[in-house]
């Protein structure tokens, strides 16, 4: 690079009227090389958009954060994950002992399916009810994870199994409740999921 | 910030608020019983819905979580923590004020990461020894155990942050005013309003 820019130098200084030669000065921080090599200003300032103390994708990944383990977890170590969920969902819903199911024609039925669809499901015990692929029905696990197509859940066997949103129907028991949740709708981030703004009329599933 | 459109917004945002809270509290459930990897990604989780919902955690939570990998921070399970010797050596300051400004600071960062690396030999060999006296001028290294991010803070800082001042509050709003039956370690998220 530095050669480059000497012949620059030199060609420019060549331009100029010879007595004046000598109070010629060029910076080489502002020279933009179009092709071939980048000035000095151009490199650094390269270096310093890649000093980033936020970890990108591909070092996520390599650290192994965007897989869980089959078989390692027990599933003891997610049953306080569980309890600390109980908690969350009757806070989240404003559930009461003994509360059941608003009906259809009450006013509250509205509010009460938006918050059901926004709630977060790390801890929940899930079963799937339904589904178009026969071997997945009758699984049952605590949700460990939650991506956008696909719910990790830890079976009683301390598996971790996958099982994708889209074809399922899930049914989840909170208290004296009973919930069928369509996978379908479930289909976005979890970040994502408690900011949306969610239609009040669904297209039923299947 | 008007005192009534405060009110309105927070309230709209409570199961957003609630949903973080046991996020968090879940991310260090994780931590305590050695599980990082769900640890960090409650921790993410926790961050990315603040941000979607444009809510922000407060300054002494945040600083609970990792900077780059959100894993919460718990000396002596998942971090190190450990006291860093004072390395200022006056000679090379003298030598590098010959060159401009910019050469110098380029020159002094190269040595300073291996005064590092040399001040963290010597602690080790040093901690065998005998223990590193401790005053206000130490500087102590935390380095989490997933990613490997590095933290320096001095022992004794007279900084404080504003919102953590009493007058940055301008009023408290408690959510939920039952008592957790379920041993939640209660992490009470009360909501600050700064001015």
């Amino acid at each position: 690079m530095e050669r480059e820019t000497e012949s620059l130098k030199e060609f420019l200084t060549d331009l100029v009227v010879p007595h004046h030669r000598c109070n010629v000065n060029i910076i080489p921080d502002h020279i933009t090389m179009l092709h071939g090599t980048k000035s000095k200003k151009q490199h650094s300032r390269k270096r310093r958009a890649h000093k980033s103390n936020s970890l990108t994708r591909r070092e996520y990944a390599e650290l192994g954060l965007n897989t869980l383990p089959t078989r390692q977890m027990r599933y003891e170590q997610a049953l306080p994950l569980h309890k600390l969920w109980r908690g969350y969902i009757r806070e989240h819903l404003g559930l009461k002992e003994g509360e059941e199911v608003p009906q259809l024609h009450e006013k509250r039925y509205d509010e009460f399916s938006r918050q059901l669809v926004k709630m977060d499901l790390h801890g929940a015990k899930l079963r799937v009810h339904q589904s178009k692929c026969p071997t997945l029905v009758g699984l049952s696990g605590i949700c460990v994870m939650d991506t956008k197509n696909v719910l990790k859940l830890l079976g009683e066997d301390h598996r971790v199994r996958t099982i994708p949103k889209s074809e399922c129907v899930f049914s989840l028991h909170v208290d004296s409740m009973d919930f069928i949740i369509f996978g379908q709708h479930l289909n976005m981030r979890p970040a994502e999921r408690s900011v949306k703004k969610i239609k009040n009329y669904v297209e039923p599933f299947m | 910030m008007g005192n009534n459109k405060g009110n309105r917004k927070s309230l709209s945002q409570q199961h957003v608020c609630s949903r973080m809270n046991f996020l968090y509290q879940a991310s260090n459930l994780m931590a305590h019983s050695n599980n990082n990897t769900l640890a960090a990604y409650y921790g993410k989780l926790c961050r990315n819905v603040g941000t979607k919902a444009l809510i922000k955690i407060s300054p002494t939570l945040k600083r609970t979580l990792c900077r780059r990998c959100s894993l919460p921070l718990l000396p002596g399970i998942n971090t190190t923590l450990e006291v860093e010797q004072q390395q200022t050596n006056p000679k090379e300051v003298e030598m590098a004020t010959n060159t401009s400004s910019k050469r110098r600071h380029r020159r002094l960062r190269g040595k300073r990461n291996e005064c590092h690396n040399k001040g963290a030999n010597a602690i080790s060999s040093k901690e065998a020894a005998s223990a590193v006296s401790i005053d206000e001028k130490t500087q102590l290294n935390m380095e989490c155990g997933l990613c490997g991010a590095n933290r320096r803070f001095h022992v004794d800082t007279r900084n404080e942050c504003w919102p953590e001042r009493a007058e940055a509050i301008v009023h408290v709003i408690q959510l939920g005013n039952q008592t957790d039956s379920d041993g939640n370690k209660g992490e009470s998220e009360a909501i600050q309003e700064q001015r």
